[in-house]
């Protein structure tokens, strides 16, 4: 195991401010407090976001939401539903919610190099209309998550320009990486055949829904 | 699939728009009453549409499409965000409820369910078979068509809004029927559960946009034996015999997933089927999204 001899410097906020700068007021001025027609069509073409919420002590936590573009709903001009579908069975994120309700959302569309971000309070439910709204071969989700829009806005396109992440070329990285098999049997110590193990991985793969 | 473009998008009542489809490479494939097609949306999902314009026209297809209110996604869509010249791919069209000759008819449709009713009321026209229509809706303002079906067939079109009038009594329809007359019904599942409490079944033929509510016997796992490439394949209690298939590597289509479209039909060769669908299987075919096995093997034809 290798670690850094020292702690990295730790800046003080007018130390960042000083790097930093003012933001500029385009910035601050595309900062809106509801979901308008445009922040609307992206969210109906986004397959995929990243949810971010924290507990009352402040531990973090963002996980990977993802399913047909559309899948979060827009309920109306404040409010969005993301469906809960089975996943890891961990919950983190409704944890979270429980003891501190901030969420942070990053919506990306393959192709397309500028996200929307949408930040929030939210909370679970199991609305049956908002769930039958999310039905997905003829299964409805358990619950979903009610996020109340308190800003929105879209992000500029550089971070995904230099991660050249919608590059076709750029998925030849996955290559350098071994199987899920391969890692898990490792980290976890098991005395299993890594094929064995992603082959199970896969089949839990076939279930989505 | 046939690709076309959105040739033209309106409003034509409350939360109703019309698309017409014009194909992009030529004729699109001919249709007759009662059929309706697939279209791939952008977003992925696949919705069926009944065609409602004119069969005699080749160049496109027309639908109409009301905003669900609680859309998945497909129709909310179209509403939203749907636009002219959008490229946009259709299947073939499919009929599961044809119109069969007759020497009367008498149609009832509810609400967006007037779309296959259409060309079916047009055709019974221009053969000059005696047909009248009875069209039920929340409010007139919500009913598509009711201007051009009154300056077509006047007083052979009875438009009830339910929401002053109430329903129409369909027992006094079914006794003023006369004999021989064949009913063709579309709507939603109150509309035609009051129908098929009405006439009786043999003259009364149903089209269903979402699944009847029913309960079936607990699910059990069987084996589907794939005749033409000799595999068989496990179709365990908690999966569809579409996902297995799909899963052990057999492209079968689909498109509903709610035994109501049609698009996963599969050739039944031995065994014995367990028909869960909307549609009316065929002998011989089976909706793979739904339906499941009576027999512990079922011998397909893939």
């Amino acid at each position: 195991m290798t670690q850094t001899s020292t702690r990295p410097r730790r800046l003080s906020p007018a130390e960042v401010h000083a790097l930093l700068g003012e933001p500029e007021d385009m910035v601050k001025a595309k900062v809106q407090d509801h979901i308008d027609e445009y922040f609307r069509l992206f969210i109906a073409h986004s397959p995929f976001l990243s949810m971010a919420t924290a507990d009352a002590e402040g531990r973090a936590d963002c996980s990977p939401r993802g399913d047909y573009p559309g899948f979060v709903k827009v309920l109306d001009d404040h409010t969005l539903a993301i469906p809960d579908r089975p996943g890891n069975k961990i919950a983190d994120s409704f944890r979270n919610l429980a003891e501190n309700d901030g969420v942070g959302l990053l919506f990306l569309i393959p192709g397309l190099r500028e996200t929307l971000r949408v930040n929030g309070r939210a909370y679970p439910t199991d609305d049956p209309d908002v769930l039958a709204r999310m039905r997905t071969e003829a299964k409805d989700p358990v619950l979903a998550i009610v996020v109340e829009v308190a800003e929105a806005y879209f992000h500029c396109g550089r971070a995904l320009i230099r991660s050249r992440l919608w590059d076709p070329a750029s998925q030849a990285l996955a290559d350098e990486i071994p199987s899920v098999g391969e890692i898990a049997a490792a980290q976890f110590g098991m005395d299993i055949d890594p094929m064995a193990l992603t082959h199970v991985l896969e089949e839990g793969y076939r279930k989505l829904y | 699939m046939q690709q076309t473009v959105v040739d033209h998008i309106e409003r034509i009542a409350e939360d109703v728009v019309s698309l017409v489809l014009r194909g992009a490479t030529g004729p699109l494939a001919p249709w007759e009453p009662g059929a309706h097609v697939d279209l791939a949306l952008p977003n992925w999902l696949t919705r069926q549409y009944s065609l409602c314009g004119d069969p005699a026209d080749r160049e496109s297809y027309r639908v109409a499409v009301r905003h669900d209110r609680l859309s998945r996604g497909g129709s909310e869509y179209i509403h939203r965000f749907l636009r002219q010249g959008r490229a946009l791919e259709v299947s073939l069209p499919r009929n599961h409820f044809p119109l069969r000759p007759a020497p009367e008819y008498l149609f009832l449709a509810g609400g967006i369910g007037i779309t296959p009713i259409l060309p079916m009321l047009r055709a019974a026209a221009a053969s000059d078979v005696p047909a009248s229509l009875v069209y039920l809706g929340q409010s007139v303002e919500s009913m598509p068509f009711v201007d051009d079906l009154r300056s077509s067939y006047g007083d052979r079109v009875r438009i009830v809004a339910t929401r002053q009038q109430g329903r129409p009594d369909f027992a006094a329809l079914a006794s003023a029927l006369s004999p021989g007359a064949v009913v063709y019904a579309c709507g939603p599942g109150p509309m035609l559960a009051a129908a098929e409490a009405a006439f009786p079944s043999g003259r009364l033929h149903a089209e269903r946009f979402r699944p009847a509510p029913r309960s079936f016997a607990p699910n059990t796992a069987f084996e589907a034996v794939c005749a033409r490439s000799g595999r068989t394949v496990r179709v365990p209690d908690d999966e569809s015999l579409l996902d297995a298939l799909n899963h052990a590597g057999f492209p079968v289509a689909s498109g509903c997933r709610e035994g109501v479209c049609g698009s996963c039909e599969v050739a039944v060769l031995d065994g014995d089927p367990e028909h869960r669908d909307d549609i009316g299987a065929p002998a011989g075919r089976m909706y793979a999204c739904v339906s499941r096995a009576l027999s512990p093997r079922l011998v397909v034809d893939l």
